[in-house]
């Protein structure tokens, strides 16, 4: 620094020189050095997010269009260098946007919209375009065709970096096979290093996206992933933005391109939920701080010394006495009626009061007595009279002899608003000293912002503690603004135009202010696309192998005026990997999230779940579960907020880790209840295992020493086991037998039972609540019912002695049953 | 051993199987009742003498995996037990816990050999039947009597004749594991000394005790095995013999006393056949101690434990115990019977015993 500081004097050319040398720096040049910004940091990366990009694209273009995805993705090996092929079903470009949305950064038609897409910024496709010639100095080579039409286009293009425009360099009509979509060719530097991301991104994809086809083939893989469902997600809605999620230069731009001209009308029109009661609530705490509030007093009782009606009747002349006594009078007894009263609502009493004496008497009360009313009243009301009327040598005693009647008021709501511990005396000289701000206001109406009050509250607070030596701290001085600010009234009057406010920053900040302080319904959701949890389970259960599976969808919330839906789903047991830690799946508008896992608010609310609770082992209480469990996370909105632009995690953002929590809580639960049924019905079926061992052979043993035959254990076993026992009884019975099939409930619970005999001949008197239906010679007993804890149930019926029998039962667990069938 | 109570033995061994099989073939989980065997459930028996177990039981269910092994280990026992007694042979109880590896079942077999001697003693409870009359031998207790008495033990070769002084080397006589196979010919003993250690023992037959005081002189070794306070207790109540129990000044021997004359919490089934009501604590006392003034070692906390463990043992809540061990506790000292050496190696047969014995009116 020093050289140029020297040098400054001497070379006058040097700012000149400097300058010459800057210039504009177009968005592809920057991203051609800043690659890693958009994921294409490395050869493995690039070509998973190039294969990300273009996927990404293919959806939306294909969602938009209504139509079903069906997207291939082929990676070819060619020498040093790859080749990506991915082709879509989507409805085709026209020959004049093509070029622009590969060869063009920032291209989009979402960038403005408040919609949920995968893509938003337009850069995705044409960086991984961008990548592709930069590395094999190729270009990308595309073919389109849109519906209806005979010929698809096929360009070949490069993106020139200087102005970040398409360069093609061939353009001509081609065949193709597809009736409609889009196929994109890139040859790029790259290797397969990523193959179990690029997997993963694909298959994930698959999980988010039930309703489309996807199709991967690379050098040492090729599989497909079917539909699971023939519904496409629902359509979304583009919002208007929500009052709480702009800020304030959005707002300025809002206030200057808008058509209309009261800030109501504009509230109404730009913002979403946002009706006319709305917007008047809206544009009172704007004026709360655009104009400020006036203080409201309490009126003269009638024992003081005021007198409203008296100084009303001196300052009014001329008007005859009996409509100037009755217009004094309306006015003292409506303003003694009231609990407070503020300088804008004795005008407007002082002018209903004119026009009702007028409507009497038929005299005129004008402006200017009017205003004199209003003066003289607000004198009496505020306790100045005195001063005035006593030729301005007596305010002294006034003022020594008793409380102005400012005072007193002030001193009620700051003796509210503080502890009882505080000396009264404190809060005495404090209120006389901030009572000395309201009587020597300019504005004599008491107007102040809420700001002004605030430094009048500190400002007597510490002239309390410099000269009483009390503490009036920081608490204190809150509760008494909020005291005070509660007493003072919005003020009437009309707020600017759109125009003004338009060329006045202070005033639109004020204006967002006031939008941030209202309370507004939260931004309509139809702006975004859940998976819906039946689609979640659906999507796991096809790309899983597991046990259970459970899903949950919560309400939209909003974050920042962006309204976002968060859901979650959970996959467990099965072929899921038992060993290690479990899987967590990322999502953002149905993207998967591949890279950059530690660093996504998912990750770390999945890590902060106290998973133990769920029935999951959890080494130290924390971090991600362990066993076999897929745990995935979706998060909706018109604005993801991302780490970064390459878009690989979610910003910790409280409002969002929340829902992200309470989502997979929710899914969780059922996996809790899962777990210890599972578990409980491990140890039983354990407990019944050893216990399937050891009683027969102790049976057998008690038989052998006591020397009688094996005894019947069944009822003893299905008794230590809770279990359920289906047992069949036969007795001959003449040329017949009668069969009897009991279940025998030994469980703490009621059980439901559906029965199936299969019997070989024609079974005959059959009991109550049982159904026989002949089919192909054999006869398909059907009963079912309840039996209670402890209690048996009976099915008898009567068949020929050569009858074979196929007992089947369902309903109850198999952990739970034990059929003994001869 | 008759073949009859052979026979009743194995009979009723037989019969707790047919209990466990009538169960089975109920529908009833098969379980066995017993007597819970902690001190909280042992009362005395006013009309024997004798502390008995109470009303509270524990029950042995196949409801879970582990009753269910308990009894199928019970009914392999039994069965080995009733073929013992059918082929009139016997074994050990170390015996048992070995031969169960060779049964077929890998579940029947024992852990180790305090489940094996449970089960013995809970088979003993539920049947009625004695271990002796299981034929279930304990290993070798090693316990010996030596004194002026004439006796006859059935043996399996044979009726053998022999007197405990003249007949036997310096050791005794040996007690067998069923000293209801002894016969008493005649005696002219006085008392029955038993005696905690076996250092205690040889000094007292090396200064000639027995011999001077017409002393039986029981050698315990340590707790006392079943023989010999069996055997103790045949030696009073046949013989009309005092008893009076010599052992160190610890609550570990006040313990060893108690199962003489109160029986034990773990046999407490078996009181009425074993303990010796009647058989007196001669020392070495606490108050021994404080008089003969020993060399003494100070109480550990195990010790101090144990000793507040007695306070609350129904068998010890007499007068003289709660005093001694109240007494113990606040000194803070133990002592071995070997202490009294200290006094000179015939200080014991010449002076302490004396003095006791004719303070306990025995001599």
């Amino acid at each position: 620094m020093t050289s140029f500081q020297s040098t400054l004097g001497e070379e006058e050319g040097i700012a000149e020189e400097l300058a010459e040398n800057q210039r504009a720096i177009s968005i592809a040049e920057f991203f051609e050095k800043n690659k890693h910004m958009l994921g294409f940091d490395s050869g493995a990366r690039g070509l998973v997010t190039a294969v990300k990009e273009a996927v990404d694209n293919a959806l939306d273009a294909a969602e938009e269009a209504g139509i079903l995805p069906d997207i291939y993705v082929e990676i070819q090996e060619d020498g040093d260098y790859y080749r990506l092929i991915v082709e879509d079903n989507g409805p085709g470009l026209t020959k004049e946007s093509l070029p622009k949305v590969f060869g063009k950064l920032l291209y989009g038609s979402r960038f403005h919209a408040r919609e949920q897409s995968r893509g938003q910024q337009g850069i995705g496709i044409s960086a991984a375009v961008l990548y592709s010639q930069l590395t094999s100095g190729k270009p990308a080579k595309i073919t389109s065709r849109t519906q209806g039409s005979s010929e698809a286009e096929y360009f070949e293009l490069i993106i020139d970096t200087d102005d970040n425009e398409p360069e093609i360099s061939v353009e001509e009509t081609a065949s193709w096979d597809r009736p409609h979509g889009t196929r994109i060719e890139l040859e790029m530097e790259a290797n397969m290093r990523a193959r179990n991301q690029l997997h993963d991104y694909i298959k994930h994809t698959a999980v988010v996206n039930p309703h489309a086809r996807l199709e991967l083939k690379e050098p040492s893989a090729h599989f497909k992933s079917e539909r699971a469902t023939d519904e496409l997600p629902e359509e979304t809605e583009e919002i208007r933005p929500h009052p709480h999620g702009v800020e304030l230069g959005t707002v300025m731009k809002m206030l200057s391109a808008t058509d209309s001209h009261s800030i109501s009308g504009f509230l109404q029109e730009e913002f979403t939920r946002v009706g006319k009661k709305t917007a008047t609530s809206v544009i009172d705490e704007f004026r709360d701080r655009h104009f400020g509030r006036e203080m409201s007093w309490e009126p003269p009782e009638a024992t003081e010394s005021a007198d409203v009606a008296g100084a009303i009747e001196s300052a009014t002349a001329n008007k005859g006495a009996t409509a100037t006594a009755d217009f004094a009078e309306t006015i003292a007894t409506t303003v003694s009626n009231r609990e407070r009263i503020s300088h804008h609502k004795l005008v407007d009493i002082v002018e209903s009061a004119a026009e009702a004496t007028e409507d009497d008497h038929g005299t005129t009360f004008g402006d200017t007595v009017c205003e004199n009313a209003v003066e003289a009243a607000w004198r009496e009301i505020v306790g100045l009279s005195n001063e005035i009327d006593d030729d301005g040598t007596s305010s002294a005693d006034t003022e020594s002899d008793a409380d102005s009647r400012i005072t007193a008021n002030i001193h009620a709501l700051a003796d509210d608003a503080t502890s009882t511990r505080k000396d009264d005396e404190v809060i005495h000289a404090f209120a006389e000293r901030l009572a000395g701000k309201f009587e020597d206001a300019e504005d004599v109406r008491h107007r102040f912002t809420h700001g002004e009050l605030q430094s009048a509250v500190d400002r007597a607070a510490e002239l309390t503690e410099e000269y009483d030596e009390a503490a009036f701290g920081d608490t204190a001085r809150e509760n008494v603004v909020e005291k005070i600010w509660a007493a003072m009234r919005t003020v009437p009057d009309d707020p600017p135009l759109v125009r003004e406010l338009a060329e006045s920053r202070d005033a639109s900040s004020q204006l967002v202010d006031g939008m941030r302080a209202t309370d507004i319904m939260a931004p309509p959701t139809r702006c975004l696309s859940p998976i819906t949890d039946e689609l979640i389970e659906a999507g796991l259960r096809k790309e899983f192998d597991a046990d259970f599976y459970a899903a949950a969808t919560r309400d939209a919330e909003v974050s920042g005026g962006d309204p976002f839906i968060v859901e979650a789903g959970i996959a467990y047991g099965g072929d899921l990997q038992a060993e290690g830690s479990g899987d967590v799946l990322r999502f953002a508008n149905r993207v998967p999230l591949v890279y950059q896992r530690g660093a996504c608010a998912t990750t770390d609310v999945v890590k902060q779940i106290g998973w133990r609770n769920y029935g999951l082992e959890q080494p130290g209480g924390s971090g991600i579960p362990n066993g076999p469990v897929v745990i995935m996370v979706h998060v909706a909105s018109t604005n993801v907020p991302f780490t970064s632009e390459s878009k690989d995690a979610v910003a910790n953002v409280p409002e969002i880790e929340d829902e992200i929590e309470l989502a997979i809580r929710e899914a969780s639960r059922e996996l809790k209840s899962y777990l210890n049924k599972r578990r409980s019905m491990e140890k039983r079926r354990r407990k019944q295992n050893v216990l399937g061992q050891i009683l027969p052979e102790m049976a057998e043993k008690v038989a052998e020493v006591t020397g009688n035959p094996e005894p019947d254990i069944d009822d003893a076993v299905a008794r230590i086991m809770n279990n359920v026992l289906v047992e069949r009884e036969l007795e001959e019975n003449g040329d017949g037998q009668a069969v009897s099939v009991i279940v025998e409930n030994h469980t703490s619970t009621t059980e439901s039972f559906e029965l199936t005999d299969i019997v070989s001949a024609e079974p005959r008197g059959l009991s109550d609540g049982a159904t026989v239906v002949e089919m192909d010679g054999e006869w398909f007993v059907k009963w079912d019912g309840d039996v209670s804890s402890g209690d048996e149930a009976v099915l008898e019926y009567e068949v020929d002695t050569d009858a074979s029998f196929d007992l089947d039962v369902s309903g109850v667990e198999s952990e739970k049953l034990t059929v003994t069938d001869q | 051993m008759s073949t009859d109570t052979n026979q009743e033995a194995r009979e009723q061994l037989i019969d707790l199987a047919a209990e466990f099989y009538d169960q089975f073939e109920t529908g009833e989980i098969p379980s066995m009742s017993l007597p819970t065997r902690t001190k909280s459930n042992i009362e005395y028996d006013e009309e024997k003498g004798v502390w008995v177990y109470g009303d509270r039981t524990s029950t042995r269910s196949a409801n879970s995996v582990r009753g269910a092994r308990k009894l199928l280990k019970a009914t392999y026992t039994i069965e080995f037990l009733a073929d013992q007694l059918e082929e009139d042979r016997s074994s050990t109880l170390r015996e048992l816990y070995y031969l169960s590896e060779s049964w077929d079942n890998d579940n029947a077999q024992f852990n180790d050999q305090d489940e094996s001697n449970g089960l013995v003693e809970d088979l003993e409870i539920v049947s009625g039947v004695t271990r002796e009359d299981f034929h279930m031998r304990p290993e070798e207790s090693g316990a010996k009597v030596m004194g002026p008495i004439h006796i006859r033990e059935q043996t399996k070769r044979g009726d053998r004749d022999i007197h405990c002084q003249l007949d036997v080397g310096q050791g005794g006589y040996q007690i067998p594991n069923n000293p209801d196979m002894i016969e008493f010919l005649d005696n002219d003993a006085e008392f029955v000394l038993c005696v905690e250690t076996g250092g205690m023992r040889d000094r007292l037959v090396e200064n000639g005790f027995d011999d001077e005081y017409d002393a039986i002189v029981v050698h315990l070794g340590g707790q006392p095995a079943r023989a010999t306070r069996r055997l103790t207790k045949r030696f009073h109540d046949e013989l009309g013999l005092p008893v009076v129990v010599f052992a160190d000044g610890d609550p570990w021997s006040y313990r060893i006393f108690g199962s003489i004359a109160y029986g034990s919490i773990k046999s407490a089934h078996l009181s009425e056949y074993l303990a010796t009501p009647e058989a007196q604590y001669i020392g070495i006392q606490p108050a021994d101690i404080v008089e003969y003034d020993l060399p003494t070692d100070p109480l550990s906390d195990s010790d101090i434990n144990a000793l507040e463990s007695e306070l609350s043992d129904p068998r010890f809540q007499t007068d003289y115990w709660e005093e001694q061990i109240e007494l113990q506790l606040e000194i803070g000292k133990k002592a071995e019977q070997q202490s009294l050496a200290a006094r000179g190696l015939d200080f014991v047969t010449e002076t302490y015993l004396p003095e006791r014995l004719e303070a306990m009116d025995v001599i």
